[in-house]
């Protein structure tokens, strides 16, 4: 399987590149691990002519605990025991990323802009022909809730759902100038599904800044697939807490891997804040997340299984990490 | 690590062999296909069909013909010979004639340049098409459909292959019966899966002749399907395998793509190479076939067995394959390891418009004894036994004849029994372990070589080794058998160098090459220790007889007086006297030059005369016990396996490491069926053509396993061996699958068995008021 | 037809290479066809199997998902780079004993990634080895035998 022709650029400064997005605005991606870009164009995927590396990007790299560079590679991400210590849901999503090999050359950037999957679109060339291709790829029409609007590819990043649910922000850098935005507002929850994020045209995710509550929660994520390695996210539960003796004083719970974007749940956290984390209220908030979630059948397991699981994980999550905390339930 | 020492007064046989191939293999030295070369070489490519069932009005290939750097672009008609593995059922084309039978069916081909030129030509071509009614499900397919896929379906249906048979009386067994039970299993496809995809080089030269190299197990099929295909007589042709990166039955057909290559070959006179990817290989499959079966099994009330009352439905996909075999085999494969003394079978092998099914590692075998092992644990419940106990009280007796005539000789399924239960800590486990915990019991067999060869010649030998010594003492050891990673080159090195006393390095084995390979029908129906065993071992006496003979003219003792020595000849009563085997080897060469010696393997007759009465026949068969220890979340239905006991009977073991590794690798390839593989059709679409969306087990997932090796020598092994590449596959699904229903409470018939489907069942039994265990 | 081509500069098993690349080749096509070192395998093109794995700078890294222009400047370290002359390392000795392979197709991105893994985790647990090996498929050997080898070759038996 060859790629078909680009042309790859190469930039080394952030400068360099938003001037290359510009340049060639409409008609490139940018490149960051290719972990997930370039098998999606060896399989024709959404080609574009020109490809801009980020990888001798310095501004783009860096870890402390405070701001980790989008270009930062998982593996170096993972054996940062300093970020362990601090953020334990963070490194239980980011062992759970793929495969080692995977992690080798993937970034923290393109997991969090990690393509949207499905059935139906990560398929050949070939494959997607036979079926007169679908609303993400070259066609007008969704084979997995038809109708011609809107594409239900699931969201599959690991990392995501913890980081929003540590209440990190996306720093980020366009031709038209800088910006920080909470995580989960680069992703579309209103959109089309087609279209993974919101960024503006050339836009490029710098780092995530980590603030100084994400240090004072405890966290956990805990991912369904049907593999320990290599499967993308049947569903992905993190949970952050500060707790305080059982009480809680900041909650927030995010799931990945069931719908088109990852999702925080703060209508259903908020009215346990203050309250005791009983077994009884962390059932009925499970429960009421459960419902909330809309998964659809284009992944392995089937939705309703991945929407009954949300129940089970999200609570094991969050008593992870009242675990972690210290408090009793 | 057991002794390096093998018993019994062997050099090598019965210890630990490494791989003589290794030291290529773990340096990248190893060559398989896709790593030849061939000057001037052109890129070979595919047009798959899109459409599931279609008649083809016309194909257009003016425009990729003309296109610059395109040397061929062939159809269907330049060779409509159909052909297929086995005799009866060529109902395969290399490219399609006339119809397209799958979405991925093989339209035209293409040489090319380079990929991107045949990648353009391939785009250039136009194909007109009339579509028709798409067959997807075999139970329909069983009846009078309108477009049949193939005009040899049975009165209009899709059924390719229809088998009835009835041993003794059943329905009278079921009259009398204290106990019955009755299983319905079904059964997703799965596939091989092997690492290599398949490759095939083709060369057309000058002088008439066309040379084939190919991932290939069965090299001699693949040599007499060109030969019928391409027309030209099978000396024109030359076929060598090179080193194939696995098999596991899915390169045991003569498949398309390696006849397309070799007629893009002749057509342009240039080296082609085609090269497969991943979804090329799920396209061809061949793998397990989809399967419904439904068992009924009658017992007395002690659990003795009274009768079988079977039938399957499965799924062939669009073309016959080894689909006959398979037919009967999943039949008359539930006829060990128990004495059954009535028998029916119905099975209907139907053709779809999907990728074809073919072998697949214990080919037939793997879910009828799925489906019989789970209805015998629970008769055993029924009952008011232990499985165990059920299962010895039903064991075939060695030198036995089954109803259905299968000839057992030796067996030491007894053995396995009682190893495997001690070994396990079952008396202590079994129904007392905490809810979510389980222990389950599952036994197999498997035929150790087909006795009835197909497509050949059967008063030929099933398998030839020959041998060749030159001055400097190396031995040539040439045969056809195909190593696909199983370690079959190393036994023959073994085998060789045991018999004629010399050390391992000196035996070389060929790389295999019709030119110079005798032929050997390759390796499917775990027949190759077997068969060419026994071939190995009289070649290697046929060329000691000579070194002796040499020896002995040196000594001036008499041949019987000669004993073998490490690489020394001695007299038997003075083993002070002695020659080495250099000088034995030069002196027998004196007359003749290079010694040359061969031997030869024929499996002896039998089976019953009715019709398909040799289906499953084998010179010895395999025995198996295996106990698994699984651990449930009964919240989220994930389980995992922690051990499997495994006590295998394959006689005496040639070479344990190789024994393992075929255990090992047998019960992560059953876990696999078992846990979640599939291959996940929705209608004639294969939804998950990738090894990201196939769940291969990874190496969390596996098991501690523990290998009981507890045959005693096979009458007619080679050194009393037996086979061991397949039957350690079919006792690892039920075994697991008992040990679920030990840990919850719960009969899983549908596999593959995934979380959700261990939630639905826990929530079924707790509906149904049946609390299990205290939970 | 190929698009644009630039020179990549390799140190390729410890020896200084030059080769002309087209931007959209990858790692495991220039050193199969371009290099004609085909130890290094094809098999799934996609990132889902770990045949094709070599050490980049010391890190594995999936050669079928790395650019060459990418790798300009760095060092290159394929299976064949792993031993001395005509001798085995201490991963791929353990193999051969061990009967780590099989069908020896997966076994070159086992061995590049076995050694990268003893590199960081010279006396790692079983645990670390199942979880160090877990993006490199095998079919044959249900993976027993290969996590034994690396085990052992940690253990220098």
């Amino acid at each position: 399987m060859h790629l078909d022709p680009f042309e790859l650029h190469r930039p080394s400064s952030l400068e360099e590149a938003l001037r290359l997005a510009t340049a060639h605005a409409g008609g490139f991606d940018y490149l960051a691990g290719g972990t997930d870009l370039l098998p999606n164009y060896k399989m024709h995927l959404n080609l574009r002519p020109h490809l801009i590396a980020l990888d001798a990007v310095a501004e783009l790299r860096g870890r402390g605990l405070e701001r980790l560079g989008a270009m930062e590679r998982l593996a170096d991400l993972e054996r940062d025991t300093e970020l362990a210590r601090a953020y334990p849901g963070f490194a239980d999503a980011l062992a759970e990323v793929a495969t080692p090999l995977v992690r080798a050359s993937g970034t923290l950037g393109g997991n969090l802009l990690v393509e949207t999957r499905c059935f139906f679109f990560n398929q050949s060339h070939f494959w997607r022909e036979s079926l007169g291709y679908c609303l993400k790829a070259e066609g007008d029409r969704c084979h997995v809730v038809p109708q011609k609007e809107r594409c239900y590819a699931t969201f599959s990043g690991d990392l995501a759902p913890v980081l929003m649910a540590l209440d990190a922000e996306a720093e980020l850098a366009g031709p038209g100038g800088r910006r920080r935005v909470p995580l989960g507002a680069i992703y579309d929850a209103a959109g089309d599904g087609i279209r993974r994020h919101r960024l503006g045209p050339g836009e490029i995710v710098v780092a995530v800044h980590l603030p100084a509550a994400a240090r004072a929660r405890a966290s956990a994520y805990l991912k369904l697939r049907v593999r320990p390695s290599f499967d993308f996210p049947e569903l992905g539960a993190a949970a952050a807490a500060e707790l305080d003796g059982g009480r809680v004083r900041s909650l927030a719970v995010a799931v990945g891997g069931l719908e088109t974007y990852p999702r925080r749940f703060d209508e259903l956290t908020a009215p346990l804040v203050g309250e005791h984390l009983s077994d009884d209220r962390l059932r009925a908030f499970s429960e009421a997340v459960m419902r909330a979630v809309r998964p659809v059948h284009n992944t392995f397991l089937a939705p309703d299984y991945r929407r009954k699981m949300t129940r089970v994980y999200v609570r094991r999550a969050v008593e992870k990490v009242r675990e972690r905390s210290g408090a009793a339930a | 690590m057991g002794s390096a020492l093998p018993p019994d007064g062997f050099t090598l046989l019965g210890g630990r062999i490494p791989y003589i191939e290794g030291p290529l293999k773990v340096t990248g030295r190893a060559e398989y296909t896709d790593d030849l070369q061939r000057p001037g070489m052109l890129v070979g490519r595919l047009l798959r069909s899109p459409w599931a069932h279609a008649r083809i009005r016309s194909i257009d290939v003016s425009a990729a013909r003309s296109l610059p750097g395109v040397y061929a672009v062939l159809t269907g008609e330049r060779y409509p010979t159909p052909f297929g593995v086995l005799p009866i059922t060529h109902d395969e084309t290399a490219i399609a004639v006339g119809k397209v039978r799958y979405i991925g069916d093989i339209l035209a081909a293409v040489a090319a340049q380079d990929e991107p030129t045949a990648e353009r030509a391939i785009a250039l071509i136009r194909v007109e098409v009339e579509p028709l009614a798409e067959h997807t499900d075999p139970k329909v397919g069983v009846t009078p459909v309108t477009d049949p896929i193939h005009d040899r379906g049975l009165n209009g249906s899709n059924v390719q292959k229809e088998v009835a048979q009835h041993f003794g009386d059943v329905d009278a067994a079921f009259a009398r019966a204290a106990q019955t039970v009755r299983v319905r299993g079904s059964f997703a496809g799965v596939t091989h899966a092997f690492t290599e995809p398949m490759a095939t080089i083709a060369e057309a030269t000058p002088d008439g002749r066309l040379t084939v190299w190919s991932a290939t197990q069965v090299p001699h099929y693949l040599h007499r399907a060109l030969s019928e295909v391409l027309g030209l007589p099978m000396h024109r042709i030359r076929v060598i395998k090179p080193e194939v990166g696995g098999g596991f039955g899915g390169k045991s057909d003569p498949l398309p793509h390696e006849i397309a290559c070799a007629a893009l070959a002749l057509e342009t006179g240039r080296p082609v190479k085609v090269l497969f990817d991943r979804e090329d290989v799920f396209l061809t499959n061949h793998g397990r076939h989809p399967t419904q079966n439904d068992l009924r099994v009658a017992a007395d009330a002690d659990g003795r067995l009274l009768a079988y009352d079977l039938s399957a439905v499965i799924d062939g996909g669009a073309w016959s394959s080894f689909g006959t075999v398979t037919t009967y085999y999943n039949g008359v494969l539930a006829m060990g390891p128990y004495r059954v003394p009535n028998f029916r079978y119905h099975g209907r092998r139907v053709y779809t418009n999907r990728p074809p099914s073919g072998a697949m590692r214990a080919h037939g075998g793997t879910n009828v004894r799925y489906t019989v092992e789970v209805a015998l644990d629970e008769l055993a419940e029924k009952v008011g036994i232990d499985p165990f106990e059920l299962r010895r009280r039903n064991a075939l007796p060695p030198h036995s004849t089954t109803v259905n005539q299968f000839r057992i000789t030796s067996t030491s399924f007894l053995a396995c029994l009682d190893a495997v239960r001690a070994a396990s800590g079952w008396d202590a486990a079994f129904r007392q372990l905490p809810y979510g915990e389980g222990i389950g019991l599952g036994c197999g067999f498997y035929i150790s070589g087909s006795n009835s060869p197909i497509h050949f010649t059967p008063k030929m030998p099933q398998s030839t080794v020959h041998l060749k010594v030159d001055m400097d003492g190396g031995i040539a050891v040439h045969s056809m058998q195909a190593d696909i990673g199983q370690g079959s080159n190393t036994l023959l090195a073994a085998i060789v160098a045991e018999v004629v006393g010399v050390a391992l390095e000196r035996v070389h084995v060929i790389r295999v090459d019709s030119d110079v390979s005798p032929i050997d029908l390759g390796s499917y129906s775990s027949r190759v220790t077997f068969m060419m065993g026994n071939a190995a071992r009289r070649a290697a006496e046929d060329l000691r007889t000579r070194l002796v003979r040499g020896a002995s003219e040196l000594l001036g003792y008499p041949p019987e007086q000669i004993r073998v020595g490490r690489e020394r000849f001695e007299v038997a009563h003075r083993p002070d006297v002695s020659v080495t085997y250099l000088e034995a080897l030069h002196r027998a060469m004196e007359r003749t030059g290079a010694l040359t010696a061969a031997g030869a393997y024929s499996s002896p007759p039998m089976g019953g005369s009715f019709k398909g009465a040799r289906a499953g026949t084998a010179p010895a068969y395999s025995f198996a016990a295996y106990v698994a220890r699984v651990r449930v979340d009964a919240e989220t239905g994930e389980y995992r396996v922690g051990k499997m006991w495994a006590a295998f009977d394959c006689g005496r073991p040639l070479n344990r490491l190789a024994v393992e590794g075929q255990i090992e690798g047998s019960i992560h390839m059953g876990l696999g069926q078992l846990m979640g593989e599939t291959l996940n059709y929705r209608g004639a679409r294969l939804m998950n053509p990738s090894l990201l969306d196939y769940k291969i087990p990874m190496p969390a997932q596996m098991p501690e396993v523990e290998c009981l090796l507890v045959g005693e020598d096979d009458p007619e092994g080679p050194f009393g061996a037996k086979e061991a590449g397949e039957g350690p596959l079919v006792a690892t699904l039920p075994a697991v699958a008992n040990a679920l229903y030990d840990a919850v409470g719960v009969r899983f018939t549908d596999l593959p068995i995934t979380p959700e489907k261990v939630v639905k069942g826990i929530e079924l039994r707790q509906r149904e008021g049946r609390p299990w265990k205290g939970e | 037809m190929s698009g644009l081509r630039a020179l990549v500069r390799l140190t390729l098993n410890g020896h200084p290479v030059e080769v002309s690349c087209p931007d959209e080749r990858v790692l495991l096509d220039l050193v199969r066809e371009e290099l004609h070192l085909t130890g290094t395998k094809r098999g799934c093109d996609l990132g889902t199997c770990g045949c094709c794995t070599v050490l980049l700078d010391g890190r594995p890294t999936l050669s079928c998902l790395t650019l060459a222009r990418l790798a300009d400047g760095r060092s290159l370290t394929t299976i064949e780079g792993l031993s001395p002359g005509t001798g085995l390392s201490p991963v791929q000795r353990a193999f051969v004993e061990h009967g780590a392979t099989q069908c020896g197709f997966c076994t070159p991105g086992f061995i590049v990634a076995a050694t990268a893994l003893l590199g960081e985790h010279p006396h790692p647990t079983r645990e670390e080895v199942v979880r160090g090996l877990s993006g490199n498929l095998c079919r044959c050997t249900g993976y027993a035998k290969i996590i034994e080898a690396v085990l052992a070759a940690a253990e220098g038996r």
